[in-house]
């Protein structure tokens, strides 16, 4: 297969989209550097506290006017860049696939994703509606609107640079409010694509800014008293301890989503074929690096036959995986994101050889990759055998293409497991059973639960959800409850004399 | 070529639906008797890469198994466009058999491996399986 061509050409300097004009930076400028070639592809501003408050106080400027443009009309925008989006889908999604390193599979599936919550955002009208009762005393009606209340920031993380800032961004505009986003300096390049299309589909300057840089822009938001709230998605230290913290001494509303250590459980009575399968894209997909992966292969019962079938078969489908730059169609998982998160995903292999996990298939070294690239970012699948539940590859989030098997006699066992890690996001089990089924999903402490389903990511029409350390805020991303999130509930009671 | 990627076999995908068109409007110019025949399978096929990019691109997110969908050599999908010089009418006919039985064989086992992407791509596989057999009845009495 020919590698697809590279959209990102030359090495471009990405610049700030700031109250409808394309703003250079006068922060210090990166690399962004792509990791399976691991060449410098662009540069990027680490914009200063002067340019978050320009651009919010550009966003502040632009509410009033888009706050009174009908949710139609702000809807019909959306329809614009969705069509925008779908005309340019391969761009974007290669352009995610050279600055990150996923395969154009996954590039493509999270385009998908991302243009899928800008078609729900379009049914603002009708998602923005309140209600009424007449008569609530005699002669007394009371009745519900939702209104915007002004400028949000929106944090995007570097694994899916495109979509994230998606769940958050098309409500918040829909509903009337306005946005400063920051995307993740690692990858900045897809959200600037958005951002492109934003302008082409004619919003109003100051109504969707982009300001890219890093800490500095992230405190420009969190203390700026015209930022009602913010939408971020990261690491749970960052979130639980800057963005959510902050946010509240602020009085900011705020959506906080952060890491996960997902368990998949398999019942004896598992379809092993399939569910092998499901396991290839839950722990390798994106090279493991999704807040929804799977990390801990949880297999419940004494069945020593169905153990070892399932163990032999998942080691000859993750050792036949094909490994290389994602442009490559024949690819299927790439590298981790850059040289420090590979060296991370390493020492937390090392860990659990130390505290005695054995290893069964090791992705330090027998791996080959697909085409002349180096390897200074790509990392095998590995996989661990006899893994317990007190150990750090359990317990601690790895982000990387690595897979923990334990066996448990139970499923209770299993579940007890699962709900005693500190995160909450995307626990799954693999059976044939309702019953075992049912128990799992009424007993399982997780935002997003699976059945017979590996990475269990809502639809743009459910709320991306996540409780314990995986969560921080109340209302999540994506569909109505962006919406709740994105507008104040005003009650109005009125009588006529 | 081991295809495993959703991408990779849509790419084949492409790619047998674009040299069977060539190969189609190339009959066209050479055999009056069939051309009329000839040139509506060469715009079908055309139709036919929009119909599948339209269900993949349609289908394709994180959540599903596009990586890791298929198991189908390339090899075993090889078709033969080139016409012999002086190759008679029956000839044609004899190659452009053997190519949509080529690419029945692929789409049926391309839909059969590819149930996890949802309904969609197997569906567009098995609508162009079904054309093509038609396509096939059509050309035997040719």
């Amino acid at each position: 297969m020919a590698v697809l061509e590279e959209p990102i050409k030359g090495v471009p300097l990405v610049k700030n989209y700031i109250n409808g004009e394309w703003v250079e930076s006068k922060g210090e400028i990166k690399d962004v550097v792509n990791p399976a070639k691991y060449e410098t592809i662009g540069k990027v501003p680490i914009s200063t506290r002067e340019e978050i408050d320009t651009a919010v106080k550009a966003a502040q400027e632009a509410f009033p006017d888009w706050r009174r443009t009908t949710p139609v009309a702000r809807a019909r925008c959306l329809f614009r860049l969705k069509e925008l989006m779908e005309e340019h889908f391969e761009d974007i999604s290669r352009i995610q696939t050279q600055e990150h390193g996923k395969t154009i599979d996954e590039s493509r599936g999270e385009t998908r994703r991302g243009i899928e919550n800008v078609e729900v955002s379009c049914g603002a009208p009708t998602m923005m509606l309140g209600y009424n009762l007449e008569d609530i005393a005699s002669g007394i009606d009371e009745y519900l609107i939702r209104q915007p209340l002004g400028v949000f920031g929106i944090i995007g993380p570097f694994n899916f640079p495109w979509m994230i800032p998606l769940w958050s961004a098309p409500y918040a505009v829909a509903t009337g409010n306005c946005v400063v986003v920051k995307p993740s300096s690692e990858v900045p390049f897809s959200h600037l694509k958005a951002a492109e299309l934003v302008e082409e589909a004619g919003f109003p300057p100051g109504v969707w800014n982009v300001v890219n840089g890093g800490r500095t822009v992230v405190n420009g938001m969190l203390e700026h008293p015209d930022i009602k709230g913010i939408a971020f998605v990261g690491s749970t230290p960052t979130a639980r301890d800057v963005i959510y913290k902050r946010c509240g001494e602020t009085g900011k509303r705020v959506i906080g989503q952060g890491g996960a250590t997902n368990f998949m459980v398999i019942m004896p009575d598992a379809n092993i074929r399939a569910t092998v399968a499901s396991m290839m894209t839950s722990f390798f997909g994106n090279a493991g690096q999704r807040c929804l992966s799977g990390q801990t292969l949880i297999v419940v019962g004494d069945d020593d036959e169905f153990y070892k079938t399932l163990r032999d078969a998942l080691i000859d489908s993750t050792s036949k995986i094909v490994i290389g730059y994602g442009l490559d169609e024949s690819v299927q998982m790439g590298p981790l994101r850059d040289k420090p998160k590979k060296d991370r995903v390493l020492s937390y292999i090392e860990s659990g050889i130390e505290e005695g996990a054995k290893v069964i298939l090791d992705g330090r070294k027998n791996f080959k990759i697909f085409g002349d690239y180096p390897d200074t970012c790509f990392l095998g699948p590995t996989i661990f055998e006899d893994v317990r539940r007190d150990m750090k590859i359990v317990r601690e989030e790895i982000f990387g293409p690595t897979m923990g098997i334990m066996r448990v006699r139970t499923l209770d066992e299993a579940i007890e497991i699962c709900n005693e890690s500190p995160f909450a996001n995307g626990d799954a089990i693999f059976t044939s059973s309702g019953k075992s089924a049912r128990e799992f999903q009424y007993q399982v402490v997780s935002g997003n639960v699976g059945i017979n389903i590996g990475i269990v990511a809502p639809m743009a029409f459910f709320p991306f959800s996540g409780m314990k350390d995986s969560f921080f805020g109340i209302l999540h991303t994506q569909g109505q409850e962006a919406v709740r999130f994105f507008t104040e509930s005003k009650v109005v009671i009125q009588r006529w004399f | 070529m081991k295809l495993q990627t959703a991408s990779s076999v849509i790419s084949l995908a492409k790619e047998l639906e674009n040299k069977a068109a060539k190969f189609y409007e190339d009959l066209a110019e050479k055999y009056a008797e069939g051309k009329d025949t000839f040139l509506s399978f060469a715009r079908e096929n055309k139709k036919y890469v929009v119909q599948i990019e339209r269900a993949y691109y349609g289908v394709i997110t994180d959540a599903i198994e596009g990586c890791f969908a298929f198991d189908l050599e390339s090899d075993d999908y090889a078709v033969e466009t080139t016409l012999a010089g002086g190759a008679s009418y029956a000839d044609a006919l004899k190659l452009a058999g053997s190519l949509e039985e080529t690419v029945v064989k692929f789409y049926t086992e391309a839909a059969e491996q590819s149930k996890s992407l949802m309904a969609d791509v197997p569906r567009a596989f098995m609508l162009i399986v079904r054309k093509r057999n038609d396509r096939l009845a059509k050309l035997r009495p040719l």
